[in-house]
């Protein structure tokens, strides 16, 4: 099987080794032959152009509760085009007032390396994309004349160095059959808790190769695999409470996902999370100290801090900007950094999600410190420049069918305060006592969040923790509690991290934003902070099942 | 048929034609869009959860006075074969449960459980080449529980179908075997179902407190009366690796044509198995089956016109679909069209006699009178809100001529065969368990009849088995099946062209027109439909727009006949074709999928029904044609890429 070379064997095997595929060469053509036809005949002509393709081969396997729910498998190529035109300083994408430019849809192309099917799809895409581009260009010179002018006026588009690579395209085979065995099984689990009202355990597998063309030259063709277990359990509590358990694995192939003891084991912990949950009591609004673990600490600083350093938002108008003009200024407390490095495979045993040779523009990736022991160093870089940021530190990502802005790949916390967990945990209860508070919080896990950055909206960001307890202090057991959201404003909570924990834990997950879904890691230690907001999820208004169960315990007939 | 979502190919430009016009189907109130245009970061998919669009109003929660309905059934036999079909038992049993719920005084007086079983395999390809192959099975149910009474129940209102709560069974049925699992799924399913049918008849009434419905003492639901019909389940075998080759063959084609500038060839086998119950009685497990090969063209003259043609092979089995040399002859016309088209010259505003010919004929009744026949109806709405609704160009208009005395309609769904040609629109029991008979639709130019469901419409008393498609506010939408003209005289088609030229003489035109080619099913982007339909209704049509002429000829006194571009009708409805004036003895037979958007436009909707229309070629008397004054589009800078395989 080819895909055991992964990522850091890629890393150090020799690009020259690895055969490049047809499309590249077909690619390389058609842009070369539309581009010095513009540079000719087109009023205005294109200063750049690029060709990016995604070959991607998916297989989705999905149990419920013992039965296969769905085997799919799919292969597609999907085709993004970027013409710019005008110039780096001025183009068609220019964003004024905060309304970004479209031009690229995502189109489908012959998954067979067929020069004439393919070329044409590209000529007509071009065409397609050339004439949005031209358009917009007409638009904003007369626009930018009578608006005022942007406070910051840096170029659209950086020159950046070509970049030329090739690695061998991805094939992982996977055996459908014996993986429906294994879902069956392992969601059949699920159907042993009589509170999980659906319950799923879905494998999915991704061979994912990109090729790039540009007319700087760049000519890259690279890819990953992508392996997944997700666990999930949802059900109803007697008020009508939502609430679900969940847990994912990930690896770059097949072969380094969990044994089945380890699956099965995982399982259970789901199904009974939720039993547990569905008897726990439900949260009162409580302001007080509050552990997160590594994963929720990931997310915490995944949506409060990560989505504020993306370089893009520092230039849109309708943006919040917290961090814009804090560069060398203190935003962390000083035993905290923060790094994104997309050149990270893995911490520990796990791989992780954000990893990437090169930015959906070409980019090499590289490791940005973001924060250096709480000083705000630098944003996340795509080609589009911001004041004093004139060049890309390779994080220009998006989803086949959206246009690049700037993304997260792995945020990595690091710390300087770092004690064991134990000793972590004695700290939140003397912070409990200090505070005079009669418990306080353990976040154990979340599912994700989301936050805004608009300049409109509040400043707010929203967590979605799944498994919470409460701490008491005088040695009463952990208690768990349900309808848990935290809730506050960004800047206040960093300064209230007191101390973390010496163990980093992974979330790997997928980042929705402006450019689509992008795979992404927030690495992370358990953090202690003094003081967190929680209030009580919204409830819904329909009751739980009126019938019973037709069979009160479950399985397979 | 539920067409699968992976299978809708987009050709070329029509990218966003699933999404965009297919959220038609269901009445539900809009759901805020979710505002936050900044990073969401998911680790697994929540429970879809809908949110309350904050302008209805709160739920109600009890209803006092609403009347306890008796549920009283006489106990059903399980016979052999539903007791061997795990699907058919699960769906008997929890019926039986269901029937026991009881919320806010109202029980469940109608159940239905409806699930299609789907197998599909498609394959695409465009110049030799294939571009995405897909292999699927699916089991997507659909259930619907009434409550109230037959006069008074919680459908016909427009948010009938709106679930606030959160929805935990499934969308798609395991595709094992699991009698279990299906009892779950139908258990879940009814419970949400039932909460939505209380709430919504609930609200009905409160809303009836304000508003008077033209259609209030209409009743709610027909009865039905059971039937019983369970055939073995058909699948045949898709030799995937013969199609995929026979397509990319297929594509192939268009390497000989350069003026294509866009082709796709795209084949879709879709083998279901209907399964119904209700508590009515009704048993139902059917076959399903379609299978066809879409292939459209893109093209564009120098004056920047976009051309386009397309075609489509169809058959419900695989084996009666053309032989590959047939379908490679006929595929060839297409490149043929597009070439002849780019030379032809635009065609000027004329008014005077049209001779419908081949498959303009049936194209056009397909739309003007098969798409009217059915008359939805105005569901009970919120005080204040307004939605958009089309009522049928042929409500209130049964006992009426619409068409000259010569000529008799009926809709056949018991007839397979016309001439020698199988008919697509053959089918015996409907959606709703209803068994679907003969209709004679026009008699001697007078409408006799009308399309019908089990939702009641004014002036009948109860279904004829036409519910093909789902529709909104608890009801299905009726579709025609085989709709076939017959003519009580009928000269030959070459005696009706002279016919025209006579009348050309006789009124000083220097020609007339023939039609032989709609654009029907379009395979037009949304875009273009889009622009379409505006120039269409800005040109003075308040009836539903017709689609436009892709193959239009100017015929000359000497017989010289000139293919002209770019023309389309002006206000062409259905009270046009009172004014047939001739029809010819040769008849043609079009087959087509209809999924209720505008032009049958390929790709779009998330249902199909296989239709065929049987019609004489139609001269008209006097209809109008203009040319659009819209911009066109400036012709690429770069000029397309060599074809090399051709060479």
């Amino acid at each position: 099987m080819q895909s055991t070379v992964f990522l850091l064997a890629a890393l150090t095997a020799a690009p020259a080794f690895a055969q490049s595929s047809p499309l590249l060469e077909i690619l390389t053509q058609e842009l070369d032959r539309n581009f010095s036809t513009f540079k000719q005949k087109a009023d205005p002509a294109p200063y750049f152009m690029a060709y990016s393709v995604v070959d991607e081969q998916t297989d989705v396997i999905a149990g419920r509760l013992g039965t296969l729910q769905a085997k799919n498998h799919g292969h597609s190529r999907s085709l993004d085009i970027t013409v710019r035109v005008g110039t780096p300083k001025f183009d068609n994408y220019h964003i004024v007032g905060g309304e970004r430019a479209q031009f690229t849809s995502g189109t489908p192309i012959p998954i067979e390396d067929n020069p004439d099917a393919i070329k044409r799809r590209l000529w007509m895409e071009t065409d397609r994309n050339y004439r949005g581009a031209s358009q917009r260009l007409t638009n904003l010179r007369t626009s930018t004349k009578v608006n005022v002018a942007a406070e910051d006026t840096s170029d659209d588009f950086s020159l950046e160095p070509p970049s030329v690579y090739t690695e061998p395209m991805k094939h992982m085979t996977v055996n459908a059959e014996e993986w429906a065995a294994k879902v069956r099984k392992w969601s059949g689990e699920l159907a042993k808790y009589p509170g999980v009202l659906s319950g799923a355990v879905t494998v999915l597998f991704q061979n994912e190769t990109k090729y790039l063309v540009t007319t700087e030259g760049t000519r890259l063709q690279h890819g990953r695999g992508f392996a997944r277990i997700v666990i999930s359990a949802q059900g109803k509590a007697s008020d009508g409470m939502d609430l679900s358990a969940s847990d994912t694995f990930e690896a770059a192939e097949a072969t380094g996902l969990p044994n089945e003891v380890s699956v099965i084991a995982a399982v259970n912990k789901v199904g009974k999370d939720l039993d547990a949950l569905l008897k726990a009591p439900t949260v009162d609004p409580f302001v007080g100290p509050a552990i997160l673990s590594g994963r929720a600490s990931g997310v915490f600083f995944h949506e409060i801090f990560g989505h504020r350093v993306e370089g893009h938002r520092q230039r849109d108008e309708s943006d919040g900007q917290t961090f814009t003009k804090r560069i060398d200024k203190s935003v962390l407390p000083d035993f905290l950094s923060v790094v994104f490095d997309p050149t990270r495979a893995k911490i520990g045993d796990v791989d992780l999600n954000g990893t990437y040779l090169y930015d959906d523009e070409g980019v090499k990736a590289r490791p940005v410190v973001a924060v250096d022991k709480g000083i705000l160093k630098t944003f996340l870089m795509s080609r589009s420049p911001i004041k004093d940021l004139p060049q890309s530190n390779g994080h220009g990502r998006r989803q086949a069918g959206a246009e690049v802005v700037s993304r997260q790949s792995n945020l990595i916390v690091e710390s300087s305060k770092m004690v064991p967990e134990a000793e972590l945990r004695n700290m939140l209860i003397a912070e409990i006592k200090r505070q005079g508070k009669p418990y306080g919080l353990y976040f154990q896990n979340i599912s994700g969040g989301f936050t805004f950055t608009g300049r409109r909206g509040l400043q707010a960001f929203k967590v979605i923790p799944l498994i919470v307890y409460r701490i008491y202090p005088d040695g009463k057991p952990d208690e768990l509690v349900r309808g848990v959201n935290i809730v506050g404003t960004p800047l206040a909570s960093f300064s209230r991290i007191v101390a973390t924990s010496d163990k980093p834990e992974v979330f790997n997950g997928y980042c929705g934003a402006e450019s689509g879904n992008v795979p992404v890691s927030a690495v992370s230690p358990a953090i202690l902070v003094s003081e967190i907001e929680i209030q009580r999820k919204e409830k819904g208004n329909d009751r739980p099942p009126l019938l019973l169960p037709p069979f009160l315990t479950g399985g397979s007939e | 048929m539920k067409l699968s979502r992976s299978l809708a190919l987009a050709l070329l430009t029509a990218v966003a034609a699933t999404t965009l016009l297919s959220d038609s189907k269901k009445g539900a109130p809009p759901t805020p869009a979710d505002s936050s245009d900044t990073g969401v970061l998911k680790d697994l998919p929540q429970v879809g959860k809908k949110k309350a669009d904050e302008s209805t109003p709160e739920p109600v929660k009890q209803v006092p006075n609403a009347p306890v309905v008796p549920v009283v059934r006489a106990p059903r036999a399980t016979s052999p074969v539903v007791a061997g079909d795990p699907i058919l038992r699960a769906m008997k049993d929890e019926l039986e449960r269901t029937q026991t719920m009881n919320l806010a005084g109202y029980s469940p007086y109608y159940i239905e459980y409806y699930m299609e079983d789907g197998h599909s395999f498609n394959v695409s390809a465009s110049l030799g080449a294939i571009i995405g192959t897909g292999v699927g099975h699916s089991r997507i149910p659909q259930m619907r529980i009434r409550v109230g009474d037959y006069k008074f129940d919680n459908s016909n209102y427009l948010y009938s179908d709106y679930y606030a709560g959160t929805r935990y069974d499934p969308e798609t049925w395991p595709i094992d075997d699991d009698y279990k699992a299906f009892r779950r799924d139908l258990w879940l399913g009814s419970d949400r179902t039932f909460k939505t049918a209380v709430e919504a008849i609930a609200r009905k009434k409160a809303a009836m407190q304000n508003v008077n419905s033209q259609n209030q003492d209409i009743p709610d639901f027909w009865k039905g009366s059971p039937v019983q019909k369970i055939l073995p389940v058909k699948t045949q075998p898709v030799d995937q690796a013969k199609w995929t080759d026979r397509i990319r063959d297929l594509s192939k084609v268009f390497e000989k044509y350069p003026e294509v500038l866009g082709s796709q060839v795209a084949f879709q086998a879709l083998q279901g198995t209907r399964y119904m119950e209700n508590s009515e009685g009704a048993a139902i497990r059917t076959p399903d089956n379609v299978f066809y090969i879409q292939t459209r063209v893109l093209g564009q003259a120098s004056d920047g016109m976009t051309l386009r043609d397309s075609i489509v092979f169809q058959a419900l089995d695989i084996d009666k679909l053309p032989a590959q040399a047939d379908m490679e002859k006929t595929v060839t016309d297409l490149g043929e069209h597009i070439r002849q088209l780019a030379a032809a010259p635009v065609g000027e505003t004329y008014s005077g006699p049209v001779l419908f010919e081949g498959a303009a004929a049936p194209q056009l009744l397909a739309e003007l009178l098969g798409a009217n026949l059915n008359v939805p109806r105005k569901p009970i709405s919120e005080p204040g809100r307004n939605y958009p609704f089309y009522p049928s160009d042929l409500e209130g208009r049964v006992g009426s001529r619409i068409l000259p005395e010569f000529l008799d309609v009926v809709d056949d769904p018991t007839q397979t065969v016309y001439n020698g040609v199988p008919l697509f629109g053959t089918y015996e029991i409907d959606d709703e368990g209803v068994a679907a008979p003969p209709l004679t639709i026009v008699e001697k130019g007078y409408l006799k009849t009308l399309l019908l469901t089990r939702q009641p419409v004014k002036g009948f008393n109860s279904s004829n088995g036409r519910a093909r498609l789902p529709g909104a506010s608890g009801a299905s939408t009726a579709t025609m099946s085989n709709l076939i003209v017959r003519s009580s005289q009928s000269v030959p088609l070459a005696d009706l062209r002279k016919q025209m030229m006579q009348m050309c003489q006789q009124r000083n035109k220097p020609y007339g027109i023939i039609v032989r080619k709609m654009d029907f099913p379009s395979s037009a982007s949304v875009e273009e439909v889009r622009r379409i339909m505006q120039g269409i209704s800005q040109s003075g049509s308040a009836s539903k727009p017709v689609s436009i002429p892709l193959l239009a000829y100017r015929v000359y006194p000497n017989g010289k006949e000139e293919l002209i571009r770019g023309v389309r009708f002006r206000a062409l409805n259905v009270r046009a074709l009172k004014d047939i004036t001739a029809v010819s003895s040769e008849t043609q037979v079009f087959n087509f999928l209809n999924n209720l958007a505008p032009f049958a436009l390929m790709g779009a909707g998330g249902y199909i029904a296989a239709e065929s229309v049987v019609a004489p070629a139609l001269l008209f008397d006097d209809l109008e044609l203009e040319r659009p004054q819209e911009d066109m589009p400036k012709l690429p800078v770069v000029p397309p890429p060599a074809l090399t395989a051709s060479r």
